[in-house]
């Protein structure tokens, strides 16, 4: 009894203030009252039941009140339909852009892989790694309770109906049979791969993404057990994969998964034996870990196993030994991206999002003070008349978050909006990439939250602010109160200047990654681009042996040459202007003398005879690749026994320069990771479709290229008089020599331009969208700020202008608050863009390279803030205008 | 019109029905309710407190009940008291509700006799 009594006070204090009014000293009494009463008739149990019926009342009035206090809310947002309006399209704004990164960027980093068990568990190196070297992984039992190998991206001609109908271009991965049991999945049809089932020497099976039944076998409950054509090879399809599934450890999108175990006719990326070669790192590794077995201690022992591995094998290239071979990243989620990495992109987006979030608040906390302000004399009633303060800033919140959830609600349909737009956006071939990032209930969720914090953000500090009234002089004075001029750090001032410097924010990191992106696709071609097409092929996936196609590739430039529509042409791996996504290839200047070579990773790029002349570009020094560069075939020399002569190589100067400083690179020779090189040619710096300048080694393609073409097949780029009539005539040469080859990613050069521009539309939808969001909010803040301020000095403004102010001085007095305000956020703004920018660039990412490129652009270090300045002092303007035309007898006498 | 509004509250939630009974006759302060409905039921039904103050504050935002003026004389009178009393709809709603229950008393009766006769 002694301890229920205080519980009892304190619990009975607690209820609502209106609550409390009319019967708090009421149920004191009674509670002093029963509490004895209750004591000796029940005991404990009945002081239990006492205490157990204040606490399931306090919620229940305090719903009671606030279901009274949201129609009132309603009815005061009703009747200034202004502020509503203006602020449901800040918040919706702010809402549907967070959303929007949201969707787009968060989730594809932290939503694990559909129909995955476990996937915590999942690991990948980061590196890839021969076949026989992950046996020896496999063998790990302690450590890994399972390891696939898996090809990314590899592309099959997939015929449906038999021989005869025309294949189509698929991308797959390439997996060891036991994949999806390291995955830990199951069939939603027929069954997944089993390396039980799938050895080598059984009849070829394949699973088909769940995308691709649903896409292309329209959903039909028959298509296990069809029989088609891979790459004019039969196949069976034996199961489907679980809903939304299609691959891992990459973002694009993979229809069919192929055993390793099919034969290299089916999948010739496993010809040449890399089943069995430990030196073709062709393979990329899913470990699934043992239980309790932690990424860190996993690692280490992989480390000192393939260092083992790494002496036995006499091809292994020399690597320095205090680095780490084995690097292992989290692979549960769709892209793996490496531990340290994942914080810090994460950290873009918070920041990115905080920025965004803050000055939709900001913006309505202004707009809030600039409000209460007015109200200050309906407050000031209400606290008169003995409503609580707490109660008035519920009310108040009250508002807020109503205000913020219709918001919320405009925001995500703008959201909505936004993705409909990007996921209908077509993205060039061969960049088969479209994650499915579908607003689910995590983002209605993620909304939901965001909109309560939001109203409760925004405002809380003016509903603290307004209620803190002296309520006599407030009722004396009205909403005219305060004449003591102007408070310099004033909670709205400040509120205006974070506002004015986050949006300048916003404003230059989305200024430099359109920037960015735009100086990327503003790609210089040295030509009409209106005359280049190019279009792949790939003999040995339409049925040719190994010596048939190498044969086809001699002929080719033979027969194109004649080819009267075909001005120039040359075949090279990819086609040209891609973004950087090529090798790596590591290199090291072959110089006895040093001490310490010079070594680098650059991009590679395998290119044929012709190449730059195809492309028009201007050889800076040597030469370029030649027919007889073709015809080196290392792989038959180095089989031989031959010595194997340096191979040619062009550098561009950027990796010249890096390579050889001032010297003449011409003749220099260079160690890769298997063999020796020997420049022949420097070519001019270009920038690539993402915008950024790479250093870049190209190679000569091979013999070996044209028996074993890479996944993506060769490309042949063709100019003539325009890109039809050079398509025309590398059409005619094809079928002449062989009329059943396929010819596919058949594009012009304008047409890839246009689609790279589509596909980073959408990058620009969003960001321009954030950089005009900024602009907008601060400008509509602005306005409020002054209007209000405006409203509330009438009298004084009346005051100078009756003792004989000018209107361009009342001008200047309004318009210099409001500059001092922007200029303050503006500088503010500017050096935290700079900041930001800078530790962005720390990341390897795309944002970084776009970052790169606009962040010295002096059209928008000094475009930007002019623009948010004079956007600024406009919306001051037009209320300081207003304040001009105050009569000052009219302002006077009203009060 | 009147009568509508009456069997709106039809059935009275067991709480309010034991308020509104209490207040039937004489103006009441919440204790006394408190320990009248405990008398009345021989201690069955125990109002506590704050479901006693919630139920008497819907019942006076229902305008069925009243805060009364009246104050009993001042040697028993404690000033933190209030003392409640039936409004006329409330009594309105109170007479419906026992003619509603003396019906189903009336109804059971029926039925049980039937069953004794029979049986």
């Amino acid at each position: 009894m002694d301890i229920a009594w205080p519980i009892y006070r304190r619990l009975a204090a607690a209820f609502p203030h209106e609550f409390k009014l009319a019967f708090g000293d009421e149920m004191m009494q009674t509670g002093e009252d029963a509490i004895a009463d209750v004591a000796k008739r029940h005991g404990v149990f009945g002081l239990i039941c006492l205490i157990a019926d204040l606490l399931l009342r306090l919620p229940i009035e305090y719903l009671n009140e606030m279901r009274r206090d949201l129609p009132y809310a309603a009815r005061t947002l009703i009747k200034s339909p202004g502020y509503a309006v203006v602020g449901i399209v800040s918040m919706g704004l702010g809402i549907g852009l967070t959303t929007n990164v949201y969707s787009l960027s968060w989730v594809v980093l932290t939503r694990t892989l559909p129909g995955v068990a476990n996937a915590e568990q999942l690991v990948t190196a980061e590196n890839p790694a021969s076949y026989p070297y992950i046996e020896r992984y496999r063998e790990q039992k302690n450590l890994f309770a399972g390891v696939a190998a898996v090809q990314n991206w590899v592309q099959f001609n997939i015929a449906l109906d038999g021989h005869n109908s025309k294949p189509d271009r698929v991308y797959g991965q390439l997996v060891s049979p036991d994949y999806f049991s390291v995955l830990g999945m199951n069939a939603q049809r027929g069954r997944l791969l089993s390396a039980d089932l799938d050895k080598t020497g059984a009849p070829a099976s394949v699973v088909v993404s769940d995308r691709y039944w649903r896409g292309r076998l329209n959903a039909d409950p028959d298509a296990i057990g069809r029989t088609i054509h891979l790459n004019g090879q039969p196949a069976t399809i034996v199961g489907i994969t679980p809903r939304k599934f299609d691959g891992s450890l990459t973002p694009s999108q993979a229809e069919l998964f192929v055993p390793t175990t099919v034969s290299a006719r089916l999948a010739p990326e496993l010809g040449n034996d890399v089943l069995h070669n430990p030196s073709a790192k062709d393979f990329q590794l899913l470990f699934r870990l043992a239980p309790d077995v932690t990424v860190d201690s996993a690692e280490a022992a992989l480390d000192g196993i393939t260092r083992r591995l790494d002496k036995d094998d006499p091809f292994a290239p020399p690597q320095q030994d205090t680095a780490k071979r084995v690097v292992l990243l989290p692979a549960g989620t769709r892209v793996p991206v490496p531990r340290g990495m994942r914080s810090k992109i994460m950290g873009f987006y918070v920041v990115l999002m905080v920025i965004i979030v803050a000055i939709a608040c900001l913006n309505l906390a202004t707009m809030m003070l600039a409000r209460v302000a007015s109200r200050r004399k309906e407050l000031a009633i209400r606290l008169g008349v003995g409503a609580s303060r707490f109660r008035l800033i519920r009310q108040m919140v009250t508002e807020g978050i109503l205000l913020s959830l219709i918001g919320g609600a405009a925001g995500f349909a703008m959201a909505y909006g936004l993705w409909a737009l990007t996921a209908h956006t077509r993205l060039p071939p061969g960049s088969p990439i479209g994650i499915d990032t579908a607003l689910d209930w995590h983002t209605a969720i993620f909304v939901l939250v965001l909109a309560v914090a939001c109203g409760i953000g925004f405002s809380i500090l003016p509903a603290l602010q307004a209620t803190k009234t002296n309520v006599a002089s407030a009722l004396k004075d009205g909403a005219a109160l305060q004449l003591s001029g102007y408070r310099r750090f004033g909670l709205r001032n400040m509120a205006m200047s974070a506002q004015v410097a986050g949006s300048m924010m916003l404003l230059l990191i989305a200024g430099f990654l359109v920037l960015g992106v735009m100086d990327g696709n503003s790609i210089q071609t040295n030509f009409d681009r209106k005359t280049m097409v190019f279009l792949s092929i790939d003999p040995v996936r339409d049925g040719y042996t190994p010596d048939k196609a190498q044969a086809f590739f001699e002929r080719l430039p033979e027969q194109l040459r004649n080819a009267s529509a075909v001005t120039s042409f040359a075949l090279a791996e990819q086609p040209p202007y891609q973004p950087s996504g090529g090798g790596q290839f590591h290199l090291k200047v072959d110089d006895p003398r040093a001490s310490s070579p010079v070594e680098m990773t650059m991009e590679e790029r395998t290119v044929g005879a012709g190449y730059f002349a195809v492309l028009n570009e201007p050889i800076l020094a040597g030469r370029e690749f030649e027919q007889r560069d073709q015809r080196v075939d290392a792989e038959a020399l180095k089989a031989s026994g031959a010595p194997v002569p340096a191979l040619p190589l062009v550098l561009n100067e950027k990796a010249a320069r890096a390579l050889f400083g001032k010297d003449n690179p011409i003749g220099k020779h260079l160690r890769g990771d298997r063999r020796a090189y020997e420049v022949v040619g420097v070519v001019p710096d270009r920038r690539d479709a993402g915008g950024s300048i790479l250093a870049i080694a190209f190679l000569p393609l091979t013999r070996h290229d044209f028996s074993q073409p890479p996944g993506g097949g060769i490309t042949i780029i063709a100019r003539g008089h325009s890109a039809e009539d050079a398509l025309g005539g590398v059409r005619s040469v094809a079928v002449s020599m062989d009329p059943n080859l396929t010819l596919y990613n058949v594009q012009t050069l304008s047409e890839y331009f246009e689609l790279a521009r589509t596909a980073m539309g959408a990058a620009l939808r969003t960001f321009g969208g954030i950089g005009v969001f900024g602009l907008v909010l601060s400008a509509i803040g602005l306005a409020g700020v002054t209007g209000c301020a405006v409203a509330q000095r009438r009298k004084e403004i009346g005051i100078r202008m009756a003792l004989g102010a000018r209107k361009s001085q009342v001008l200047a007095l309004v318009l210099r608050e409001g500059a001092t305000l922007i200029a303050v956020g503006t500088v503010i703004g500017f050096l935290g863009a700079i900041a930001l920018a800078k530790a962005l660039s720390a990341f390897t990412t795309w944002v970084s390279d776009a970052l790169s490129v606009g962040v010295d652009d002096p059209r928008l270090l000094i475009g930007a803030p002019l623009l948010l300045a004079g956007l600024a002092l406009l919306a001051c303007y037009i209320p300081a205008r207003r304040a001009t035309k105050i009569d000052p007898i009219q302002a006077l006498r009203q009060e | 019109m009147i009568e509508t509004q009456i069997q709106s509250f039809l059935p009275l939630k067991t709480q309010w029905f034991h308020i509104m009974l209490s207040l039937a006759g004489e103006e009441q302060h919440g204790y006394g309710i408190m320990q009248e409905v405990l008398q009345r039921t021989t201690g069955k039904v125990r109002l506590w407190p704050a479901t006693l103050y919630g139920s008497i504050k819907r019942l006076i935002e229902a305008n069925l009940i009243e805060e009364s003026s009246a104050r009993p004389a001042p040697e028993l009178d404690d000033a933190r008291r209030r003392y409640y009393r039936l409004t006329p709809l409330g009594r309105d709603v109170l007479n419906a509700e026992c003619e509603r229950l003396q019906e189903l008393v009336q109804a059971i009766h029926t039925k049980q006799t039937m069953m004794t006769e029979r049986g």
